[in-house]
């Protein structure tokens, strides 16, 4: 590790923020259009963050700032971690398990925050949001352990370098299309995507973790969730949609994955928190399973008991 | 440096201790602390001496070991961090003398232990330790825990006793690694072993069937002895398990049985267990409404992962069990301590009676902070490195079943370390806590201690990796394969150090970001967003009961052992009395009844024979 690789990271952090940003202003226009509504013009997610970042602001105490510190140091963090197109800023760290795992600190941190603010609508919002996450995050890593167990890796760049050896078919999501299927679910749930967004819930309980901020705080949450979203999405695109050979077609698998997610979010209601744990474990859990059975069955010559 | 005179000055400066706590119990509980550092320093130098034997009273027989190396600093490290709270609770304690006394002896119990060379010893010690402890639990909250405590770690003792008279009748020797080493041939009588002698390790690390004594104990145990009992006492079911698959060769003896996904069945059925116990420990914690139960409950999960990795006797499973053991030790005791800085200070471990504990004692808050991360196993602490590498030998084995309850377990733990760091820690300070002292210095000592080696492991593993590849490297398995702080594994690399580096780069941009804009205004937690309503008790606005209501819904009616267990209590219990009722009635002339038809029975059965 050297001076570039932190000034490579930097750049990708402000690559992710800007493209995420400008993907979310022109989702916010297609959102509009499937309600038959004008929209805000693109770049308002750049107007409103920027807004917020210069407003005065409320603090409830220093853990209330260093949580908000700490998710957004721990989200970028695992960011710089991301290979974009076969590029990494910090070679050889992409690791599956770091970065889910890495992801978690940042969501402590915010998790912390919010609580420390002492709203009890926040702590409720945080309570739903970590049992969404025992609902989604299960079957996802269950079929990335089928994966793993196939490819003999758990490294981002090398899964989408074994997808580019050939055309389409090479792709996870065409060849494990139940693992496929199943991921694409989850990250439905990973972004907070309808039908499960319980623990946003504007109408409901206040926005959640979200209700007490305001100013910087609030800015610095707004520039969170984009880096998030990017890392998320930048998963599903290098395990399942083959990464990138080059960036613009990175870029354009993301921009399909990210906005078919948010199309799907538009037309469909909300769960409640019981029901989506419910409906994780039924359905993509089982699926998950499935298509781990038949990857170490297969691998193993149709043999597992001898 | 010799072993058996390290443990005749323990029993002597535990009675010493003894008769000192009996004029003056401060000065005891001083003594404690410095009769286990000194324990503490011995062991360290003991280093010096692996592969050398030593003999006590003829009988016990010792072998300085890497193995037991490696466990006695654990546990002497979680026994001298406790012992700085024990001045605190002198007050507290009915019997304050007697405490130092098994206190100490309870360690001398441990050290034996992992240093044994043969099964008698390993019986002796594993007894000390079991009888010492459990006249500890009852003088805390309750005294049934202390009866279960016993009753189940009598099933282990009477697994471990069964082993050492079996095998003494068929080899004619006690010495371990002859002992196991002639059952390599042998699979049916080894199956029986195996299971026999793996059981006291079940029972101790409290593996499902038998968790049900953790929370009871863990939970109702004075606050000092908690975290020896989850950080230290439980880790002897991790050495026993090790001694069943690394010494014991069962990988080889079960070779020609059947396998699933490569792993002979009874192995693979244990493996299951530990599942289990992650799971329902995962779920227990969760729902649990006392600080103490839930750090209980979570040993018990993390007992689990303890036991998948250990079983796996490979080269990463193995090394993420050992390594683990250690984590959860440090961090587990660093948890128990600072909640019993809070109870301390509040008199309670009932989470939805605390809350805003961080304006009170922010040091004890982020001791808690860190070693809950590492329990969540989450960098860059120590439980996240032996966490990775556990999954990384299930992914590598491609152990499905086992794979979902160890993510079950580790996105189930950010759920329930959560709970008291929320309910606790942050939220609304109750009115009659608004007036706490901070802790004094000499309990922040040892959390700040146990906290930082947490961190010290999750940024810099090499050196207990190192320490591990010698244990693996004794027993035959390839060591785990080191490059700088990196660690090699089959599918990945983990570089701890770069990640804590990384996370840093990160922290800092988001720092300068947070400093480039205005500072905020400092408002009182009071003064929030509250729909409208008008609320003054600051108790009614702290969200703390039932924290994951929809969540426990969903379970809310299992099966549980503890039921199960009292139902059988309760008909050993008729039997019991039917018994005493026929037998030893108070009536004569019903004992003259039963004296006589006893003399017939005997009579006729001379005149038949």
């Amino acid at each position: 590790m050297n001076l570039i690789n932190f000034l490579q990271a930097i750049g990708i952090v402000l690559f992710a923020f800007i493209f995420q940003t400008s993907l979310t202003g022109i989702n916010r226009k297609i959102t509009a259009r499937i309600q038959r509504r004008r929209g805000p013009v693109w770049y308002q997610q750049f107007l409103d963050i920027f807004k917020a970042l210069t407003k005065t602001s409320i603090t409830h105490g220093w853990i209330y700032d260093f949580g908000v510190i700490m998710a957004l140091g721990g989200i970028a963090a695992t960011l710089m971690m991301v290979p974009i197109a076969g590029f990494e800023s910090f070679p050889g760290m992409d690791n599956i398990f770091i970065i889910t795992y890495l992801l978690a600190v940042g969501m402590l941190g915010m998790a912390m925050s919010a609580s420390g603010s002492g709203n009890p609508w926040a702590a409720i919002g945080v309570s739903r949001a970590l049992t969404s996450m025992l609902a989604y995050d299960i079957p996802f890593m269950l079929v990335m352990i089928g994966l793993i167990f196939k490819f003999d890796t758990a490294s981002l760049s090398n899964f989408a370098a074994l997808q580019q050896t050939g055309s389409i078919v090479t792709w996870n999501i065409i060849k494990y299309p139940i693992g496929g299927f199943v991921a694409l679910i989850s990250l439905q749930g990973m972004l907070g995507k309808k039908p499960f967004d319980n623990f946003i819930a504007p109408a409901e309980i206040a926005s959640g973790p979200m209700v007490e901020y305001g100013g910087k705080h609030l800015g610095m949450l707004f520039i969170l969730h984009e880096l998030s979203t990017f890392i998320e999405v930048g998963l599903i695109v290098n395990i399942f949609f083959g990464g990138g050979p080059t960036v613009i077609a990175f870029l354009v698998k993301y921009v399909i994955v990210y906005t078919l997610t948010n199309m799907v979010s538009q037309v469909l209601a909300r769960f409640k928190v019981d029901q989506m744990v419910m409906f994780y474990y039924k359905v993509p859990l089982a699926l998950a399973f499935i298509q781990g059975f038949i990857i170490v069955i297969t691998n193993s010559g149709g043999v597992l008991w001898f | 440096m010799d072993l058996s005179l390290m443990a005749i000055l323990l029993l002597i400066g535990s009675f010493i201790t003894y008769f000192v706590s009996r004029s003056n119990k401060k000065v005891g509980s001083y003594l404690t602390i410095l009769i286990t550092l000194f324990a503490l320093m011995y062991v360290y130098i003991l280093k010096n001496n692996i592969g050398l034997t030593y003999e006590l009273f003829g009988v016990i027989t010792f072998k300085v070991t890497y193995l037991g190396w490696y466990f006695s600093i654990i546990m002497a490290t979680v026994y001298f961090s406790a012992a700085f709270f024990n001045p605190f609770w002198m007050e507290k304690f009915l019997y304050p003398s007697q405490y130092n006394l098994m206190y100490l002896l309870s360690f001398l119990g441990t050290i034996g232990l992992f240093f044994s060379n043969d099964l008698l010893t390993i019986f002796i010690f594993w007894e000390i330790t079991v009888w010492t402890s459990t006249f500890i639990i009852p003088l805390g909250k309750s005294r049934k825990a202390g009866v279960m405590y016993f009753v189940i770690s009598s099933i282990g003792s009477m697994g471990l006793l069964f082993t050492l008279m079996l095998m003494y009748n068929k080899v004619g020797t006690l010495e371990i690694s002859k002992v196991f080493n002639m059952l390599a041939n042998e699979p049916k009588l080894a199956s029986i072993v195996f299971v026999m002698f793996i059981l006291s390790g079940l029972t101790k690390m409290g593996i499902f069937p038998f968790h049900i004594w953790l929370p009871q104990a863990h939970g109702n145990a004075p606050n000092t002895f908690s975290p020896v009992l989850s950080g230290g006492l439980v880790k002897m079911g991790g050495f026993i398990t090790f001694l069943s698959v690394g010494v014991f060769p069962a990988y080889e003896a079960f070779k020609d049985g059947l396998h699933i996904a490569g792993i002979p069945i009874l192995i693979y059925i244990m493996m299951l267990l530990g599942a289990v116990s992650i799971i329902v420990g995962t779920l227990m914690a969760i729902k649990s409404e006392d600080a103490k139960k839930l750090l209980a409950y979570s040993s018990v999960a993390n007992g689990g992962y303890i036991l998948i990795g250990i079983l796996l006797a490979d080269q990463l499973g193995l090394a993420g069990g050992m390594m683990h053991m250690l984590n959860h030790a440090f961090a587990s005791a660093a948890s128990f301590l600072a909640i019993a800085v809070v109870a301390y200070k509040t008199n309670t471990t009932k989470i939805s009676e605390l809350g805003g504990m961080i304006h009170k004692m922010p040091v004890t808050y982020t001791v808690f902070l860190i070693s809950i991360i590492s329990l969540a196993g989450i960098p860059p602490m120590g439980g996240f490195v032996s966490k990775w590498l556990i999954i990384q030998a299930l992914a590598d084995k491609g152990l499905l079943l086992i794979a979902f309850a160890a993510f079950f377990g580790s996105i189930g733990s950010f759920l329930y370390v959560f709970r008291p760091l929320s309910a606790v820690f942050l939220g609304q300070v109750a009115e009659r806590n608004e007036n706490l002292t901070p802790p004094s210095n000499m309990m922040r000592v040892p959390m700040i201690f146990l906290a930082g080696l947490v961190l010290y492991f999750g940024v810099l593993p090499r050196g207990v990796l190192e320490i591990i590849g010698k244990i693996q490297a004794s027993v035959g398995i390839t060591p785990v394969e080191l490059n700088g702080q990196a660690i090699m594994a089959v599918n990945g690399n983990l570089d701890a150090l770069k990640v804590f580096v990384i996370f840093g780069f990160g922290f800092v941009l988001a720092l300068l970001l947070f400093l480039a804009f205005k500072k905020p205004r400092k408002v009182d937690l009071m003064d929030t967003y509250t729909s409208a309503e008008f609320i003054y008790t600051k108790e009614l606005y702290h969200y703390a009961h039932d924290f994951y209501a929809p969540f426990e819904r969903l379970y809310g009616n299992h099966p549980s052992v503890e039921k199960w267990a009292d139902q059988i209590s309760y008909k050993v219990k008729e039997v019991g009395d039917l018994v005493n009722k026929v037998f030893f009635n108070f009536n004569p002339s019903l004992s003259i009844l039963w004296i006589t038809v006893l003399i017939v029975i005997i009579y006729l059965g001379g005149v038949i024979i």
